[in-house]
């Protein structure tokens, strides 16, 4: 098991490192970050500009750049990826991406985590329920929102569920749902149930935006296992044996037809961080989703490798834990 | 990507006893009008299948019929509501939001079509190939197809989008859009292909000296047929929807092209205040991501002679 | 197994839950204060840098934050004028002597810096030193954004305790704007100097740039204090200065917020969570969202920018003036204008002056005799005729051989040029020059390169007019794109610079603009119209003001809140 986690590891770095190369040069191509210096009015000075050059390591070749980001050798010692150094950002010195990509984990993760927790206790619940009654009216009803989500684009369902929840505020006349941002501005002066209620305030449209996008999908993964398993020779001689339906389902047949649920859900991380770049936008949040659309936009060439390397490194994670739980849940495997 | 993946999971899931089937010719065609007649049978997904053939007509047949393209006119009087003329009204600057959306539809389901097909065909012979292999030649081929699995595909094409020159076309974001999304094909492809390769019909073909490539092309890829199906169907929403994407964050089709997510992120603020510019495209797309999961859903059913039987 | 199970789902759940509510604990109480009028502010887009003098940090967005913090000797008024500051200054700086250009700023002796430090003429050596140019007084060019006005500054001396400033330009050097120095603030040099810099040294002068640009300043020395925690491209929290030396503002707190998307904005706005903004870009549906919403009082003005279509000279198609013309002819600004902006801005109108807006004192009409941007295709296909070419059908031929196809080009998902993009090409249809659209998401590089045929970008600036002639015009010139080479045009631009006083600089900047429109190498289409909004259950006194960065903010300290 430690043996198969280890070499599982070992395979994933070269994988992550051509993930890089990719990116880099994907990036790299993709733009001159000093354009919008160039731009300035009035116009900077040619020396300025050659300083701004050398300053974000522009001067160099692209795989002179690459090695410079990874190993920092030959750098101004703001580089260097494996001495923990992101490189510098075009967006100027107060930009630290390590800083910024922190406190962007810190941010998207209640987002992320709540999502997940609430998609995945839907996903079972409905999932259950349609494979129980199968094609019946109430199979078919949620059958149809789940695939009205994954219809919709994300940025239209999230104005959607912004929509409603003004409309909530406004017919109850309260100011609970907030729309912009995770927190309120002035939060050092709340007490701890206040600064609750105004985490929830702003955390529940996003949520249930990003919920909506994995539940779909993950309730029709829930209904397929939960059909085989029920079809299964074992969940019969249960039942014939003349044990009461509820506790069949939920003692033999749920507990079986949950183990595939967990790998798809811990594979479906890369699903999520596409949502998250969407619905951070819309509810302007200040995650990791928007420090990618700005780092996109300002062609920060560091900053969106650091962004690539995290998400890379958690999709890496997510499906090594996605194949050790299958391993714990499910006694018919081994590893050798 | 993950619904992608979740989905063609579930799929594979699904896939019918591939044992049962049968690769003589005769019987194939039966097996085809079983799956058709199983397949009617699932009435969501007819519906959804003549829908979408409506929407197909209207976006590649429409523009031939209706006065209008969807090029900006001076004749065209800007910012109308709608009237018999112009059914979703005219933009400010002067274009008939009907011709739009046929042309919008029609770029988005020429992307969508071109992802899956290309995706699909791509991601099927890497996938069978690593399977049939197995092994060093297996491990190389899924790492690679790793690297790009581990990349969420919107950032990909948002970060090399920028460099498509000349603004972004159709087909350049299509291919864009599949260099991204073949992995995943593969990695499904390679799963059934592993299991297809033991069994008696395909150690019968070997042993009667039968090429690789006739053995991938002949024997396993058609057996792998009803997940690799069900796969290039969900593509063609996640295409759709990908697109959308894209245009959200300002990096799809450009103008003066248009496709629907394009409509709908420029309209996205009109929701409220000029609703058709928003809804039609908005509810196309919505349209056709739907049909096309119920005709999946549909085909699963159908190609699937388990669960369909099962009637509780 | 079971428990193994049992185990693992509550610790699944657990780790969930505790991620939750983990980030659920409120920080830390510092001060536990908090106005009791307190007004959200949007700021269109995340800024680069704490100092404005540097490239990062000069954008609009920094300014508007630093807005009330950084102490300003004057600004520009709503409609053009520049007004002294009369709270920090006790004279009307005039020139004292016209060459050399010298003059004088007399510092309110109460003037201090929230620390009770004096605020004097190091502050303005400083900014004179930053933007310098100098190699001798700043090392690396101190990272300077702009240093055409103090690049001709012999020297920046105090007296009477540093409270009198004398400027003295070099000899020879005359600049018509000279009031404009240090508009966008001054920073506190002692603070700089406590953090160990030694502003007499080029590295210590380029060491305490870089550290303004990297630190929110703690200090202020106008209206507003910046709170800790301030974020670039979050939210930055000002509080009144409360040791101000003049009147105390009536808002006890703005609050500036980073919000990039402009379909949140009026439901925020109708939610409470912002009280107004002063966007950058136009919106038909946000403006038609605000007519819709209660409350809310909102404005439409022409705005500091405008929007132009520029000739690549270079290409060879264009080089031929008579076509160029003609296409200027071809274009109908007048109906851009209108569908563009007209449905919710009727009053806009198509700009006739590169320099200068229609609503300005200096403005002269330079287009409009020329027939550019008539949309008279008759007309336009004369002059192509009389230059040999043919109209046969839909194509343009000349001797014979067919025009080719134009690349028009602009930057990707900018609204207003996608909309004049699309009328250009329809309009030179009709003469026979078809249009290829091709957008950008790299202007300043596809502008250097001269990567294009026809250009469709925008110039923003102040009421401050006197170097852009120079910048957009003359051969030499960076921002020339379009390779422009007219030995005239550049005689001109240069004796704009060079005089003591707008009006003589505004008769020369004329003259050259009326030049480049005969040589029909840029065609102005219209002064960008901006929007303006704000909830008027809790605020009044807001009115926008697009001579400055700071738009509605400008008068921050005015503002009042309704009870």
């Amino acid at each position: 098991m430690l043996v198969y986690t280890a070499r599982r590891f070992a395979v994933a770095i070269p994988v992550l490192l051509a993930a890089s190369v990719l990116v880099f040069l994907m990036v790299d191509l993709s733009g001159d970050p000093l354009s919008d210096l160039r731009m300035q009015q009035p116009p900077p000075s040619p020396e300025t500009i050659a300083a701004a050059e050398a300053r974000y390591y522009l001067d160099r070749s692209i795989p002179e750049r690459y090695w410079l980001w990874m190993t920092g050798i030959g750098g101004n010692g703001d580089i260097g990826l494996l001495q923990g150094k992101f490189g510098p950002s075009v967006r100027g010195g107060p930009f630290d991406i390590g800083e910024q990509l922190a406190s962007g984990i810190s941010i998207t993760i209640r987002l992320v985590s709540a999502a997940i927790v609430m998609a995945l206790g839907l996903a079972i619940v409905s999932g259950v329920i349609s494979a129980m009654r199968q094609y019946s009216k109430l199979d078919y009803t949620l059958t149809f929102i789940g695939f009205l989500a994954l219809a919709m684009p994300t940025f239209w369902l999230g104005a959607l569920i912004r929509e409603g929840g003004l409309w909530f505020n406004k017919t109850t006349d309260t100011s609970f749902f907030y729309t912009i941002g995770a927190n309120s501005a002035r939060v050092s002066n709340m007490t701890g149930w206040e600064y609750f209620l105004d985490s929830a305030g702003h955390l529940v449209l996003p949520t249930v935006t990003l919920m909506l996008t994995s539940y779909a999908a993950w309730s029709r993964y829930q209904r397929t296992s939960m059909l085989e398993v029920l079809n299964s020779d074992y969940v019969r001689l249960a039942r014939a044996k003349g044990v009461r339906n509820s506790v069949v389902v939920r003692r033999h047949a749920l507990r079986t037809a949950l183990i595939p649920l967990v790998t798809v859900a811990t594979i479906g991380i890369v699903g999520i961080l596409e949502g998250v770049v969407i619905i951070e936008t819309i509810f302007q949040w200040r995650g990791l989703g928007y420090f990618f659309i700005e780092a996109v936009k300002a062609k920060d060439t560091f900053a969106l490798m650091a962004w690539l390397m995290l998400s890379g490194t958690l999709v890496v994670l997510a499906n090594l834990i996605a194949d050790v739980l299958y391993g714990v849940l499910d006694p018919r495997i081994r590893y050798e | 990507m993950s619904d992608l993946h979740n989905r063609l999971v579930s799929a594979e899931a699904d896939r019918p006893d591939l044992t049962e089937e049968n690769v003589n010719k005769g019987e194939q065609l039966t097996q085809m009008q079983m799956i058709w007649r199983r397949f009617r049978r699932h009435r969501a997904a007819m519906v959804s299948l003549v829908l979408l053939l409506v929407i197909v007509a209207f976006a590649f047949v429409g523009p031939l019929v209706w006065p209008y393209d969807h090029t900006v006119s001076r004749d065209i009087a800007g910012n109308l509501s709608p009237s018999l003329q112009h059914p979703f009204g005219t933009t400010k600057q002067g274009n008939d939001v009907f011709a739009q959306t046929m042309r919008g539809a029609q770029q988005s389901l020429k992307v969508a079509l071109v992802v899956s097909i290309v995706s699909t065909t791509i991601g099927s012979i890497w996938g069978a190939i690593a399977g049939y292999y197995r092994g060093r030649i297996d491990a190389i081929m899924m790492r690679i197809a790793d690297v790009f699995l581990i990349i969420p595909l919107i950032v990909a094409v948002a970060a090399i989008s920028g460099n498509v020159r000349g603004g972004t076309t159709w087909y350049a974001v299509a291919l864009i859009i599949c260099f991204f999304s073949w992995a995943t094909i593969a990695r499904v492809v390679r799963g059934v292909v592993l299991s297809l390769r033991e069994q008696e019909f395909i150690e019968a073909a070997r042993a009667a000296g039968a090429k690789v490539t006739r053995i991938i092309f002949r024997h396993l890829l058609p057996n792998a047929a009803g997940p690799i199906i069900v796969a290039a169907t969900l593509l063609v929403a996640l295409a759709v929807l990908t697109e959308a994407s894209l245009s959200f964050i300002g990096f799809g089709i450009q103008p003066p092209d248009i496709s629907l997510g394009k409509m709908v992120e420029g309209a996205r603020t009109a929701a409220f205040t000029r609703p058709w510019l928003f809804y039609p495209p908005g509810v196309l797309i919505v349209l056709i991501c739907l049909t096309i999961n119920f005709i999946g859903d549909g085909l699963r059913d159908a190609l699937d002679p388990r669960q369909t039987m099962v009637r509780r | 197994m079971e428990n193994r199970r049992k185990l693992l789902g509550a610790a699944a759940v657990g780790v969930s839950a505790a991620l939750v509510l983990g980030a659920c604990s409120p920080p830390a109480d510092d001060d536990g204060a908090g106005g009791a009028s307190s007004v959200s502010w949007i700021v269109n887009q995340a800024g680069g840098g704490w100092n404005h003098n540097t490239p990062e940090g000069g954008s609009v967005y920094v300014i508007q934050m630093l807005h009330g913090v950084l102490p300003v000797p004057g600004h520009w008024d709503p409609s053009g004028e520049w007004q002294w500051n009369t709270d920090l200054l006790v004279n009307t700086p005039e020139l004292i002597n016209e060459d050399p250009m010298v003059w004088e700023y007399e510092i309110n002796p109460d003037a201090n810096w929230s620390d009770g430090e004096p605020i004097d003429a190091d502050d303005f050596i400083w900014t004179w030193k930053m933007n310098s140019g100098n190699e001798e007084l700043c090392a690396d060019n101190c990272n300077s954004r702009g240093t055409l006005l103090t690049a001709q500054f012999e020297s920046v001396e105090g007296s009477e305790d540093g409270k009198t400033v004398t400027v003295t330009m070099k000899d020879g050097e005359k600049f018509p704007e000279w009031f404009t120095f240090a508009a966008d603030g001054l920073y506190p040099a002692h603070l700089a100097e406590a953090e160990g810099f030694d502003l007499d040294t080029p590295e210590g002068m380029l060491e305490s740039s870089n550290w303004f640009n990297e630190n929110p300043i703690p200090i202020s020395g106008g209206h507003y204090l910046i709170e800790e925690g301030a974020a670039l491209d979050g939210r930055v929290v000002k509080t009144v200065n409360e040791d101000y030396y003049g009147d105390l503002p009536n808002i006890e707190e703005i609050i500036l917020e980073v919000n990039t998307e402009e379909g949140s904005w009026v439901p925020a706005l109708s939610n409470g969570e912002i009280q107004g903004a002063a966007p950058a870009s136009w919106s038909d549906d946000v403006i038609t969202q605000l007519e819709d919403a209660q409350g809310v009082e909102f404005g439409i003005e022409p705005g500091g920018s405008w929007e132009h279509v520029d000739i690549n000279m270079d290409n060879e198609t264009l080089s031929d003036k008579a076509l160029r013309q003609a296409i200027f002819m071809a274009i109908d600004v007048e109906n851009i204008a209108t569908r563009t902006y007209g449905e919710k801005f009727p009053e806009i109108e198509p700009r006739t002056n590169h320099i200068f807006d229609n609503n300005s004192e200096f403005h002269e009409d330079v287009v409009t005799e020329l027939g550019q941007g008539s949309g008279d295709s008759e007309a336009a296909l004369e002059v192509l005729e009389d230059a040999g070419y043919e109209l046969d059908g839909e194509t343009l031929t000349l001797d014979g051989d067919e025009v080719a196809p134009l690349r028009l080009r602009y930057t990707a998902g900018h609204v207003a040029r996608e909309i004049i993009a699309e009328l250009i090409q329809s309009d030179l249809a009709k003469i026979g020059v078809t249009i290829e659209i091709e957008t950008t998401d790299d202007l300043g590089g596809t502008l250097s390169e001269q990567d294009y045929d026809l250009m469709i970008y925008g110039w923003s600036g102040t009421p401050a007019f006197a170097s852009s002639p120079s910048q957009f015009w003359r051969s030499d010139s960076g921002s020339n794109y379009g390779n422009l080479n007219n030995s005239e045009v550049d005689e001109l631009v240069d004796k704009a610079m060079n005089v003591a006083t707008p009006e003589e600089s505004a008769v020369f900047a004329n003259e050259a603009a009326a030049l480049v429109a005969e040589e029909a190498y840029v065609l102005p289409i219209v002064s960008t119209p901006v929007f303006y909004f704000y909830d008027t259950n809790y605020l009044s006194g807001v009115t926008d003001n697009n001579s400055q960065s700071r738009r509605a903010l400008w008068n921050q300290h005015e503002w009042s809140a309704v009870e």
